[in-house]
């Protein structure tokens, strides 16, 4: 599979050539895995072996049978002979060959596949350093802050700090045990603000924000004291209600930088439509998120203006319009209590949707759909 | 952005059948360096000379099926990328995709291997519901895909399978409505095809189907100006996507809710002009994957019109092939 790389056809003459150049690697390769192959066959376990896998990988770092056949050897070798270099000095060696491979090849599975085998190796030898993994991690997110798999990692290895802290703090209650998680995930948390900071676009922050609040929230209501260790932090969290207006602030700024950015947007329909939140708005008054609802179609309103200003023929923004109609619909059903979706649709909403027809014509369909009621303009679960 | 004319270009039929072909001639480093996709790669390459209707006569039934045979793992029960490579799920589903081509009953498969790879897959499954890709403990919501679609395939699916599977596929849809790789992983486009694809195998698209979340999600990945896909917001358009994207809307009956023609007008400025084949952007470097995906979206966009085999949203196989299969219902 080839991803982003430049065509180059090459003439027959120039085929011929690069066969010729590649001879003696393709010599070197074949020979190299075939005798891996039989190492592996004849369940040969031994440091040579181990030796002959690291260069073959190096090779090919996909090579998943190869990958296979060296954890069998590290499973199976006869450490006592080395006693120095023992099971948990080899799997921790492997965590710098594989940190060499990661720089050269971030988005290869076999790779990250082979490193979180050799941490839970490290964790049944108790020798496991997950703070160096969250350092490893942290660097390759540098590089490239969309890796999915350097996203998935980070939350993958947060995980295993929290269970290992955890055990280590040996909570006595259900408030010290919060603390110890609260911690880890504020960090995340600030981890998440910081790469947004830098880049409004990054929708793997924000994605992993939006795990991350509700966690929080639910570990400080577990304190005996919430306001006493973090009480920065906490008075975000203190209620839904304030996490809410915490993050509409922030989304503000996102949205004034770039209407047409999808990441906030996306974010801002969680907002919106997050259970947390509306049950909590609804519960301190009544009424009081059909408010917020209307208090965010102001602004939206307001940004759409502004847009329009500058667009050539005087078009709405495309993004704003489409947060008009899902704001405006889920005030039609504050209002009206309406379940069918065909009720949700007023003439105002409906000219919007015509407009987005104009304007957004990819997803026409969808707004036909959605004029004639067969397809809901606010989210149905 | 308004509905202006799209230049659709031709499509080079001829061109691809022969890269396609071709694929296993030209034996550069790059080629003995993709040993372990091999079978996907086979699969990838029948499927696509199949889309365009022109197997039999490119590709003899013999030497396919034999290789298949050539990569049987016997000692795991399942089926390698290659010979001497270890079984895993992925090259298994793989192969058992291209066995049931030409053998709908997979007969071909003799009782011995068939009961084998059968507790191969069963015994991939984790107590979560999800299924690892081979016994080193991988889990990745595209093994769940793959573990399903190969029960389904061999006509051994039963709610003890079933049932936790959808469950941890449930775990992994996000606020956004889409779905990521594990529980609480970002949205990603070709996870989605494997989560709503095993949702429809397993009978449980009554679980998304009221969500219209997930459909706009889905139709917000075609981006302009180039009219492609794209996997995740804010990324680079990809023609793979075409595929993974267009079949969820597929299943979800929202193919009309994208710019068809504007996607295949995308698919086709990624073709290379000179030796065939379809890459991932414009003027990019082609490979099997991308021309599979490229054909199948094509196909699923309008298959009448380049007399392409109708492809079979859910399995990413022939209709005609897959019409055949006893559907589990739950």
């Amino acid at each position: 599979m080839q991803h982003g790389i430049k065509r180059i056809n090459l003439s027959e003459e120039a085929k011929r050539a690069k066969l010729e150049k590649d001879k003696a690697k393709i010599v070197e390769y074949k020979q190299l895995s075939e005798k891996v192959f039989s190492l592996r066959d004849d369940e040969v376990y031994s440091f040579d072996a181990l030796k002959y896998t690291s260069v073959l990988l190096k090779m090919n770092p996909e090579f998943y049978t190869i990958w296979n056949y060296r954890r069998d050897i590290l499973t199976n070798l006869k450490y006592e002979q080395e006693p120095d270099n023992d099971y948990a000095w080899w799997l921790s060696y492997d965590l710098g060959f594989l940190m060499s491979l990661l720089k050269k090849f971030p988005k290869v599975y076999w790779i990250w596949n082979h490193r979180s085998w050799c941490l839970f190796e490290l964790v049944k030898l108790g020798k496991v350093n997950w703070q160096y993994e969250f350092g490893v991690v942290s660097k390759l997110l540098e590089l490239d802050s969309r890796n999915f798999h350097g996203w998935q990692y980070r939350r993958f290895v947060v995980e295993n700090i929290e269970l290992e802290s955890t055990k280590k703090a040996a909570p006595t209650n259900k408030s010290d045990e919060s603390s110890v998680l609260l911690e880890i995930d504020i960090n995340e948390f600030k981890y998440t603000t910081e790469k947004i900071s830098k880049n409004i676009s990054n929708f793997s922050a924000w994605h992993n924000r939006s795990k991350l609040i509700p966690k929080i929230y639910h570990l400080f209501q577990a304190l005996d004291s919430p306001n006493e260790k973090y009480p920065e932090v906490f008075e975000i969290f203190k209620s839904p209600q304030s996490i809410l207006n915490h993050e509409l602030e922030l989304i503000k700024t996102g949205m004034y930088m770039d209407a047409d950015d999808t990441s906030v947007w996306l974010y801002l329909y969680w907002l919106l439509t997050e259970k947390l939140f509306i049950d909590d708005l609804n519960k301190s008054k009544k009424g009081r998120y059909l408010s917020l609802l209307k208090e965010e179609l102001h602004i939206v309103e307001e940004l759409n203006k502004l847009e329009k200003d500058d667009h050539v023929e005087n078009w709405d923004n495309c993004w704003c319009l489409k947060t008009i109609v899902l704001i405006k619909g889920l005030i039609e059903k504050e209002e009206k209590g309406a379940t069918n979706p065909r009720d949700l649709l007023t003439n105002d909403i409906k000219n919007h949707l015509r407009t987005l027809i104009k304007i957004d014509p990819l997803r026409k369909g969808k707004y036909l759909d959605q004029l004639e009621g067969k397809a809901s303009i606010i989210p149905t679960i | 952005m308004t509905d202006t004319e799209v230049e659709i270009l031709p499509l080079l039929r001829e061109k691809h059948i022969n890269y396609i072909i071709e694929q296993d001639s030209h034996r550069s480093y790059e080629y003995w360096l993709s040993e372990h996709l091999r079978m996907n790669g086979l699969y990838w390459g029948v499927t696509a000379l199949l889309i365009m209707k022109s197997l039999d006569e490119s590709l003899p039934r013999s030497e396919v099926i034999d290789f298949v045979f050539s990569c049987w793992d016997s000692k795991a029960g399942g089926f390698g990328a290659f010979p001497r490579h270890d079984a895993h799920l992925l090259s298994t589903l793989s192969a058992l995709q291209i066995l049931k081509i030409y053998d709908t009953e997979l007969t071909i498969l003799g009782s011995e291997k068939r009961e084998q790879v059968v507790a191969f897959v069963k015994g991939l499954q984790l107590p979560s519901g999800c299924f690892q890709g081979d016994r080193f403990g991988e889990v990745d919501t595209r093994f769940v895909y793959n573990g399903l679609s190969s029960l389904s395939l061999l006509d051994e699916l039963t709610p003890e399978i079933v049932d936790p599977a959808v469950k941890f596929i449930m775990e992994c849809q996000n606020f956004d409505g889409s779905f990521g790789m594990l529980p609480g992983a970002e949205s990603h486009a070709a996870q989605v095809f494997t989560c709503v694809g095993a949702l429809a195998i397993a009978d449980k698209l009554h679980l998304i189907e009221d969500d219209t979340k997930l459909g706009s999600w889905l139709s917000e990945r075609q981006v302009l100006p180039s009219g492609g896909f794209n996997g995740r917001p804010e990324k680079l358009p990809d023609v793979c996507y075409s595929w993974w994207v267009l079949s969820s809307l597929s299943i979800l009956n929202k193919k009309h809710w994208v710019d068809l023609e504007k996607l295949e007008a995308f698919i086709l400025t990624c073709q290379d002009s000179k030796d065939g084949g379809i890459g991932d952007r414009p003027d990019n470097q082609t490979d099997i994957y991308h021309t599979c995906f490229g054909l199948a979206g094509l196909s699923l966009i309008d298959h009448e019109k380049y007399n392409f085999t109708e492809i079979d949203p859910v399995y990413c196989m022939p209709t005609e092939v897959t019409k055949t299969f006893k559907k589990w219902k739950s």
